[in-house]
């Protein structure tokens, strides 16, 4: 093939921007460390990816509910041992409240249990940010009021909220509920931690009958009616403790699953996108290497011609 | 036998003959950085003889013709080729342009240490994180329906989504618009050289006819326009009997001789794809629009009522179904009240009842602060296949989506880049055929050199004889 002096210049040229193309190209992956940054990289990985990454966003969504989730589920364990233990000395009292107290002692155990349902009411009406816990869906007001007489006893305990509960999803598919409400009278649905329909628990009524019958010194009555109703309030807790404890462990393996499954999508999509190193670093250093060939060569090359010879 | 005079001729015609080849050595050289220059070469004939009684005598040699070096084969080669370029730099251009315009790139020193992304460092301008954080807040919601920090959150996510949605549709109109003006360049480039090749057609004919000979510059002139006319646009040459190349585009006839029968105009019409404003190119004289073939004004046609086109629309159904889902959803509030207004991609904004005030938001039923029965049927959203989008889901929607785009520039790219081997290719081998070569010039103008000096002494040997036959008689 004839070959003129243009021809040289122009191969030259096309050979040093096709290299220093490479070499942008090969630099870019080697600096950021990604083999696709644009749709026209590689269309195919770039859908990927997107697939990916949004999965990947969406775990982390998860993660976040599931840390709100497992505050909210201690901050309820919480009170519910409150209430536990609440609920252990007023057991207690009813068994110490027999014949062989007196009048007086048995007024001031009444006063301890008014004392009781004060607190009960203080606890089961615990938030955590501005939601109150245990009143079903109508977590924007107290669950709990309590009503007294002109001594200071309990005459009654409203409850304010409703049956409902929400459902969280805490991973893709997999909802979980993880608030209870106060009470629950309707036979259906979450059970209530003071009321319940179906253990026959009714806490805050029973405390009541227990503060009056003591301070009536109705011994008969507590042994007969408070004694087995506290039991059943005791019952209740004691499911409830559970199932919370059966949430939180829930909510530990969900979390443990979303790491993990985050790790294998970190390396599924460092897998599409990210760049070899070392075989860029490798290819990187080869084109240097033609470059300078390129340049030393031709620039040797470019500045002969028979002129040079010509006298 | 000549006898003396005849040769002094014989040397002064030599003369004029080694000094012609010297010219177009010059001429050549002076060419050699113009590209769309073809060497030129000398054609020395033998002069006639002369019949004498020992056999026919050479009156010496003259120049009969400057020949061009070109292959006509080849240039038709490289003007398909150019067409072929032309439509491909122009979708490559377009397509680049919009890949921007969409601005989803990917970023991944954006993530956080422990390898995961968090909304707010997800460094990406793109559509598919704004979409996913906005299920993302939608769940935020869910998981803590009372807060209304969280509420603010979720508003200020739906408005980043329909800012970028109405961004890219306008970046996409303002593409358009671009394109439109490129192609209406194109269209005056076009004409402009329609008029210049006429008028060359005009000088060749009339350098040619008298002298008989061929007008070589003026040829190299008018293939230089011939090829950029192919970059804008696919032509027809047809080529008379008088050296001048008649034109047609799209089976209608341009330039015929020296005229310009034709010329291109632009014709607005509404967009197939409902655009406005868009425009295509017409004959001036019929004002119909032509088929054109090749060239950026294909280029620029196609991927403007192609792949943007289908682009646009795509991205519309995509924010119509978001639109009429989230919206579905969240009317079954206690207020009624849609989440999104608007219909497509353009139009797509928040309500702004919601915007002044988030606790709007419609998370549950009514009367229950704490239900979130809607904001999780919205979270899941994210994950439902939706009719309207060929039963997948809005993600995975707008994944194919972006992985069809990346398709088509990647075609593009490969396409120019195939062109440029090709061109660069064809190119050498013109360059081989008719590019002028310093260190060939340079011998030939050695050779003329010595023959010119040769040709001197011829002249000065005769008239030294000359001057002995005159002193012969003293």
């Amino acid at each position: 093939m004839r070959v003129t002096g243009n021809t040289f210049t122009t191969n030259f040229l096309n050979q040093v921007t096709r290299l220093t193309a490479r070499q942008q190209q090969l630099q870019t992956q080697a600096a950021t460390g990604q083999r696709v940054t644009a749709p026209e990289d590689d269309p195919a990985a770039m859908q990927r990816v997107l697939a990916l990454r949004a999965e990947q966003l969406g775990l982390t969504q998860f993660k976040n509910n599931i840390s709100i989730l497992q505050d909210r589920a201690t901050n309820a364990f919480n009170a519910l041992k409150g209430i536990k233990s609440l609920s252990d000395r007023a057991g207690e009292i009813a068994t110490l409240a027999d014949g062989t107290r007196s009048q007086e002692e048995l007024k001031t155990y009444a006063s301890e249990v008014t004392q009781m349902i004060k607190q009960a009411v203080h606890t089961m009406n615990s938030k955590y940010g501005n939601q109150f816990l245990f009143a079903g869906t109508a977590s924007d007001q107290p669950p709990f009021t309590i009503e007294t007489d002109a001594d200071g006893f309990v005459t009654s305990v409203t409850y304010n909220g409703n049956t409902n509960v929400t459902e969280n999803e805490i991973s893709d598919g997999s909802s979980l509920t993880i608030d209870v409400p106060g009470a629950n009278t309707t036979g259906t649905g979450a059970r209530g931690v003071i009321t319940d329909s179906r253990s026959g628990a009714d806490f805050f009524n029973h405390l009541i009958s227990l503060q009056n019958n003591l301070r009536d010194g109705n011994i008969s009555a507590i042994a007969s009616v408070d004694r087995p109703a506290l039991a059943k309030d005791e019952e209740n807790l004691i499911y409830h403790i559970g199932n919370n404890g059966v949430t939180q462990s829930r909510l530990e393996t969900a979390k443990s699953a979303l790491l993990s499954r985050t790790d294998s999508l970190e390396k599924m999509i460092s897998k599409q996108a990210d760049a070899d190193l070392t075989e860029t670093l490798v290819k990187l250093t080869q084109s240097q290497t033609a470059f300078q060939a390129a340049l030393q060569s031709g620039a040797t090359l470019m500045r002969l011609s028979l002129m040079n010879y010509l006298s | 036998m000549l006898g003396l005079f005849g040769t002094l001729n014989l040397g002064t015609r030599s003369l004029q003959t080694q000094q012609s080849g010297v010219e177009v050595t010059g001429q050549n050289l002076a060419n050699v950085n113009n590209p769309a220059y073809a060497r030129q070469r000398l054609q020395i004939q033998t002069s006639l003889t002369l019949q004498s009684q020992i056999g026919p005598i050479g009156t010496g040699a003259e120049a009969v013709t400057v020949e061009q070096l070109r292959n006509a084969l080849l240039d038709g080669q490289i003007r398909g080729e150019e067409s072929v370029g032309g439509y491909w730099l122009a979708q490559q251009n377009g397509l680049q342009n919009a890949q921007i315009t969409l601005s989803e790139y990917l970023d991944r020193s954006a993530n956080s240490v422990d390898g995961t992304s968090n909304s707010s460092s997800i460094g990406n301008l793109g559509l598919s994180s704004a979409l996913t954080s906005l299920f993302n807040a939608f769940q935020s919601v869910a998981t803590s329906p009372t807060s209304l920090a969280d509420r603010q959150a979720l508003i200020s996510q739906a408005q980043t989504l329909a800012t970028r949605f109405n961004n890219v549709t306008e970046g996409l109109t303002g593409l358009r618009d671009l394109l439109n003006a490129s192609l209406t360049n194109d269209v005056n480039a076009a004409n402009q050289l329609l008029t210049d090749i006429a008028n060359l057609n005009d000088q060749i004919a009339k350098a040619e006819l008298p002298f008989n000979g061929k007008a070589n510059d003026l040829r190299d002139l008018r293939e230089q326009k011939l090829e950029a006319l192919a970059k804008l646009v696919d032509f027809e040459t047809v080529t008379a009997p008088d050296g001048t190349f008649g034109i047609s585009i799209g089976g209608v006839e341009f330039v015929s001789g020296k005229n310009v029968i034709d010329r291109l105009a632009t014709l607005g019409r509404t967009g197939e794809f409902g655009g406005p404003n868009e425009i295509v190119v017409a004959s001036a004289n019929s004002q119909t629009a032509l088929t054109v073939r090749g060239g950026s004004m294909a280029g620029t046609i196609d991927v403007r009522d192609v792949t943007l086109a289908q682009f646009g629309t795509d991205l519309d159904t995509l924010a119509s179904a978001l639109i009429t889902e989230v919206n579905a959803l969240h009317a079954t509030g206690a207020t009624g009240a849609n989440f999104f207004e608007g219909t497509n991609a353009a139009n797509i904004r928040v309500n702004a009842d919601l915007i002044s005030d988030p606790s709007q938001f419609q998370a549950g039923v009514a009367g229950e602060a704490g239900d979130n029965s809607i904001a999780l049927a919205l979270a899941k959203l994210s994950s439902k296949q939706i009719a309207g989008l060929g039963n997948s889901t809005i993600n995975d929607y707008y994944g194919r989506l972006t992985g069809r785009f990346g398709q088509d520039l990647a075609n593009a790219n490969t396409q120019v880049s195939n062109y440029q081997t090709v061109s660069a290719a064809l190119l050498r081998q013109r360059d081989s055929i008719s590019g002028v070569s310093i260190d060939e010039e340079m011998a030939n103008l050695l050779t003329y050199q010595k023959a010119y000096q040769a040709s001197a002494k011829i002249v000065t040997t005769v008239d030294e004889m000359l001057d002995i036959v005159l002193n012969m008689k003293r």
